[in-house]
């Protein structure tokens, strides 16, 4: 018996709740004041609750300034490059970037009588840790109908920090030939786009082709989207775009970091919401990415970048309570409505609504996802997200879901015999290899992926034969496309054509009759 | 950007359709596949398509479906080698759908694909008046229809204490506790007594996806990293598998009806719906935003793993003192629950606080009832044969 | 009938739906309905606080208070509560996505409340009785991060 029916009965479902606050009202710091605000069941004062935040965003993110550990207990703090810092307008990024602002960039440093800085020089805020920092907003009000232009709104909202570079990216980018040019300094005329099926909607297959004809960016970004079958689908490759954007950027611009506003429940949410989309083999680079240099193909340019997001031990409450008792400006997020449904926007109401009730929920989701690391190697990236790639997805796929059957008996001795790699036939290679097998198991799913629910069509924006893909979607020439393993193995994957299904089994089939 | 109904031609290559076919306009679409009915079935392509597949949306005829969802089945036991022939396997059987479909298609593969196998079916009685007795009929009846030799184990028997009596002790509130504990240790003494070499039980691909979200949010990473494992086995408790981990849960009822199998349904009359939500709720709600989330999540579950520095941490598995079943601690969980029943304690061992508060009050007294010793394999007793063997 | 002035501030793109307008001076009666009921407003167009402007000191922004007691017989009273005021606002004020505000009795999971600088948490949510001349900060965490 599986159970008795009540998803509780097994004890591994019960949560237990606790009280908001079981110690008193008093500040447990200070054991003086009496408290201001309540953070997973701990009372603190407003005196001692900014310094707190300042402390879990210096925790988070001094360890990863220096390009290695080092020997020294307390090293000086000295990062390799710039910094760029990811604006979204929203809470999290407008706390992060005050944070980072006051902590390493605002004016000179204090002095004692004596005119040495005060604190000596190792403390961070007299080291020029980054020789620079921009804040890098990525307009997206090309992606949703009816969405208005905010990247000044966005420029103006930071003038209160003197000296920061702003560098405005459009969502777009990501399909304009010239800002790639730009990023890779190499002339590339090519786009490549994937065939859709007569639905318009990619299809299993995912087979790429070259572009015929040339959109302008913010016509091939509608057609990319439009073609998605989801709005979960929607959601993911949007984040992918930004993301990638601003890795791109920071690459150029000689950035050593990338800094994200993610608030420890911005990242519970993405964790799950990961975890939801079959993401389990990347969810380490949901916490910390390191990108080495040359990753993207043609990028010459930048050493390593490292991705980090300084707020994660600080909930979305604190970045409230200490954005507003220190008075910054939160220009809010451009509204997402239609980009934050689906799964990403499902997961994001269930933990905050679990938030409220469990208040240690989020933290847990952090420490219990810290502990994990992906199973088996990686067999490269995927050429869309740049997330590592896991072996044998088409297998495992073709295993748990059968999809096609032409024939019953080809299928019954198909499952009777254990599924065998097969290797690339010399003449594919001429052509473009299907995308499938290059493509992480989330993205596979977000391209091909469809909804049980009714359609409500809206008419679609742009309808385009076929379905244009982001700009660093590139072939590699075929050594590069065979992905070899640590240990040297080599793991060439493709689908089997009907055809070659039948051809390989021949031995075992009976005549037909 | 929209939700887009499947194409029942989905994912299928169709050389067959030219591209001059190809639409540009989606309402034009729309319009072509509301005249195209009735659909014929996106795998065989000749039957009428009578149901929509929940796992992959794909219209299908009822042998289609019936082939698919056994092969699939199928292909699971083969990958992970669940069984060697020969092999005496109990399927858990409560009754309700899950256990019922497992014995119908256990018992068909076993046949279609000669595994050898030697079948029983294993029932725990917890002692619910209204509840487990109906269902324990349905389970008679299987044991007629499949042939099967059946095993019913009694919470009354091995811990002396019915259901009933606990929630009589205790209320409502935390019997879900008791019962899952108590449950999972009879099956293993049935087993034990069935002298079988492994036990398979019904939980499928919604039970699976629920458990790894319910395990990232308690934060249980020993559970998280066995939970979609297939086969798991403790120092010398039986094997247990699940072999429908990759079957939907609407698939199982679609499979139950089209077989008109007999099942049993009913809601247990102690599960305090209270409860009900968080996880369950969140996964039923991520199927309908996009139905391959069951599915995915499980491939997140499998794809990782606990940090080698962790799983170092980790606390050695050992025996229980008082009844030598497998356990973290010095005493089983079924044992420390017993025991506060039998002390009166019953609502203070749940957590851990209140069970070093039991602790405190001294060493368990000698006339107290305890879990007979556990040893596997045991030599078979009273097991219940169909009618026409005995 | 006496009367409480409370002083409302509405942040985090919370002010969004209330008319775009941050701050709201709010007079109540000291007693009222202890099920929340939101009394019609009397005379019904005669007040529009929405366009009132909230300056500082705050005047009283909702009109002649009405006694929400009046005509309710024998309805249960409670002293003002925050609990009160949350309907209020949703009844009165709040001009579009009233489940973006509140969920049931309480807030929607994800905004923030503090009463006089502090965590409603500490002061019995929304159950804390209400002084004269008290602050009372609604801050959205969802509009972005």
């Amino acid at each position: 018996m599986a159970s008795c029916g009540n998803p509780i009965a097994d004890d591994s479902a019960l949560m237990l709740s606790r009280p908001r606050f079981d110690k008193g009202k008093h500040c447990v710091k200070c054991k003086l004041n009496l408290g201001n605000i309540v953070i997973r069941h701990a009372v603190y004062c407003r005196d001692c609750f900014t310094p707190l935040v300042i402390v879990k965003f210096r925790r988070a993110l001094e360890p990863h300034v220096n390009a290695n550990a080092g020997t020294s207990k307390r090293p000086k703090l000295k990062a390799s490059g710039s910094l760029v810092l990811g604006f979204s307008g929203g809470l999290g990024s407008a706390v992060l970037l005050d944070l980072v602002y006051k902590s390493y960039f605002a004016g000179r440093p204090p002095t004692d009588e004596n005119g040495d800085p005060r604190g000596g020089i190792n403390h961070p805020r007299n080291v020029s840790v980054w020789t620079s920092c921009a804040v890098c907003y990525v307009e997206v009000s090309s992606a949703i109908p009816e969405a208005h232009e905010r990247t000044e709104e966005m420029r103006s909202a930071l003038a209160s920090y003197p000296n920061l570079k702003f560098i405005p990216l459009r969502l777009e980018d990501a399909f304009d030939e010239s800002w790639w040019c730009r990023m890779t300094g190499n002339p590339d005329m090519s786009q490549l786009t994937l065939e859709l099926g007569k639905d318009g909607l990619p299809t299993e297959g995912l087979n790429l082709a070259h572009s015929s004809n040339t959109l302008s960016p913010k016509d091939a970004l509608r057609a990319f989207l439009t073609a998605l079958p989801t709005p979960t689908a929607v959601s993911r490759a949007i984040q992918v775009l930004i993301r990638l954007l601003m890795f791109f950027t920071a690459q150029f611009h000689g950035a050593s970091h990338l800094v994200l506003g993610s608030s420890l429940t911005t990242l519970a949410v993405s964790l799950v919401s990961c975890v939801a989309q079959g993401g389990g083999h990347a969810i380490r680079e949901e916490f910390q990415e390191e990108w080495p240099p040359g990753l993207s193909p043609g990028v010459e340019r930048g050493g390593s970048v490292r991705v980090v997001r300084p707020l994660r031990d600080v909930t979305m409450k604190e970045c409230a309570a200490f954005a507003w008792w220190n008075g910054i400006r939160v220009p809010g997020r451009p509204r997402l409505t239609r980009v934050i449904t689906g799964i990403p926007g499902l997961t994001k109401d269930f933990v905050v609504r679990l938030e409220k009730d469990y208040p240690s929920t989020v933290s847990t989701i952090a420490r219990t996802c810290a502990k994990l690391e992906p199973k088996g190697t990686s067999v490269g990236e995927c050429w869309f997200c740049y997330s590592h790639l896991q072996g044998g997805l088409a297998d495992w796929k073709a295993r748990i879901s059968i999809r096609s059957h032409p024939n019953l008996k080809v299928v019954e001795r198909l499952a009777s015999s254990s599924p065998a790699d097969s290797s690339v036939h010399p003449d594919q290679t001429s052509r473009l290899p299907p995308l499938d097998t290059h493509l992480c198991y989330s993205c596979i799913t977000m391209f091909t992926s469809r909804s049980s629910r009714k359609s409500s069509f809206a008419p679609p924006l742009i309808h385009h034969q076929d379905m244009p893909l982001p700009r660093w979607v590139k072939p590699q020439d075929a050594e590069e496309a065979i992905p070899v393993s640590k240990n040297g193995e080599l793991w060439v994957r493709s689908r089997q054509s009907e055809k070659e299904c039948r051809e390989s089994i021949a031995d075992f089939l009976l005549p037909d009759n | 950007m929209d939700e887009s109904d499947e194409d029942p031609k989905t994912g299928l290559r169709t050389p067959e359709n030219p591209s001059s076919l190809r639409l540009h306009d989606r309402s034009h679409l729309d319009h072509t596949v509301l005249v195209m009915a009735p659909m014929s079935c996106a795998l065989c392509q000749n039957a009428k398509a009578i149901l929509k597949r929940p796992k992959t949306g794909q219209q299908i005829c009822k042998e289609c479906f019936f082939f698919v969802f056994e092969t699939e089945v199928h292909n699971t036991i083969i990958q992970a080698h669940l069984f060697e022939p020969g092999d005496r396997v109990a399927i858990g059987a409560s009754g309700g759908k899950d256990s019922t479909v497992l014995a119908y298609v256990m018992k068909t593969l076993n046949e279609r694909y000669n595994y050898g196998l030697e079948l029983f079916l294993l029932s725990i009685d917890e002692g619910i008046t209204g509840y487990r007795d109906d269902s324990l009929e349905t389970v008679k009846r299987n044991q007629q229809q499949y042939n099967m030799p059946l095993k019913i184990l009694s919470y009354e028997e091995l811990y002396g204490w019915t259901m009933d009596a606990i929630v009589a002790e205790i209320g409502k509130k935390n019997n879900c506790t008791f019962c899952g504990v108590f449950r999972r240790q009879a099956l293993d003494r049935g087993a034990s007594a069935l002298e079988v070499d492994h036990i398979v039980t019904g939980h499928n691909a919604d039970d699976i996806a629920e458990t790894v979200l319910m395990n990232i949010m308690r934060g249980d990473i020993a559970r998280l990293g066995r939970c979609t494992q297939i086969c798991t086995r403790g120092e010398d408790t039986i094997k247990r598998s699940k072999p429908f981990k990759y079957a939907y849960e609407k698939e199982i009822v679609m499979y139950a009806y089209f077989k008109k199998l007999d099942y049993f349904s009913t809601e247990c009359i102690y599960s305090p719906d209270a409860y009900r939500g968080h996880a369950r709720t969140f996964l039923k709600d991520l199927e309908a935003a996009r139905p391959s989330a069951i599915i995915d999540i499980i491939h997140s579950g499998e794809a990782f793993e606990l940090r080698e520095d962790i799983k170092a941490t980790q606390k050695q598995q050992q025996t229980c003192k008082r009844c030598g079943y497998m356990s973290s601690n010095d005493l089983c969980k079924a044992c420390t629950l017993l025991e506060g029943l039998e002390r009166g304690m019953a609502g203070s061992v749940i957590t851990d606080r209140a069970r070093k508060k039991l602790d405190a009050m001294g060493p368990a007294p000698d006339n107290l009832r305890t879990i007979p010793h556990f040893q596997s394999p045991r030599p078979a007793v009273s097991i219940q044969s169909p009618s026409q063997e005995s | 009938m006496s009367t409480i002035t409370v002083k409302v501030e509405f942040g985090g793109g919370l002010e969004l739906l209330f008319g775009n307008k941050r701050v709201h001076s709010i007079s109540l009666p000291s007693f009222v309905p202890a099920d929340n009921t939101i009394a019609p407003s009397s005379p019904p167009n005669s007040e529009t606080p929405l366009l009132a402007e909230s300056d500082d000191p705050p005047l009283p922004a909702n009109g002649p208070i009405p006694d929400p007691m009046k005509g309710l017989g024998e309805m249960k009273a409670k002293p003002l509560d925050v609990q009160y005021l949350m309907h209020y606002l949703r009844s009165r004020l709040l001009t579009e996505r009233p489940e973006l505000f509140m969920d049931g009795d309480t807030v929607r999971p994800g905004v923030l409340v503090l009463i006089n600088d502090t965590d409603w948490e500490l002061e019995g949510e929304g159950t804390y009785e209400i002084s004269d001349g008290d602050e009372i900060v609604f801050i959205s965490t969802l509009h972005g991060g």
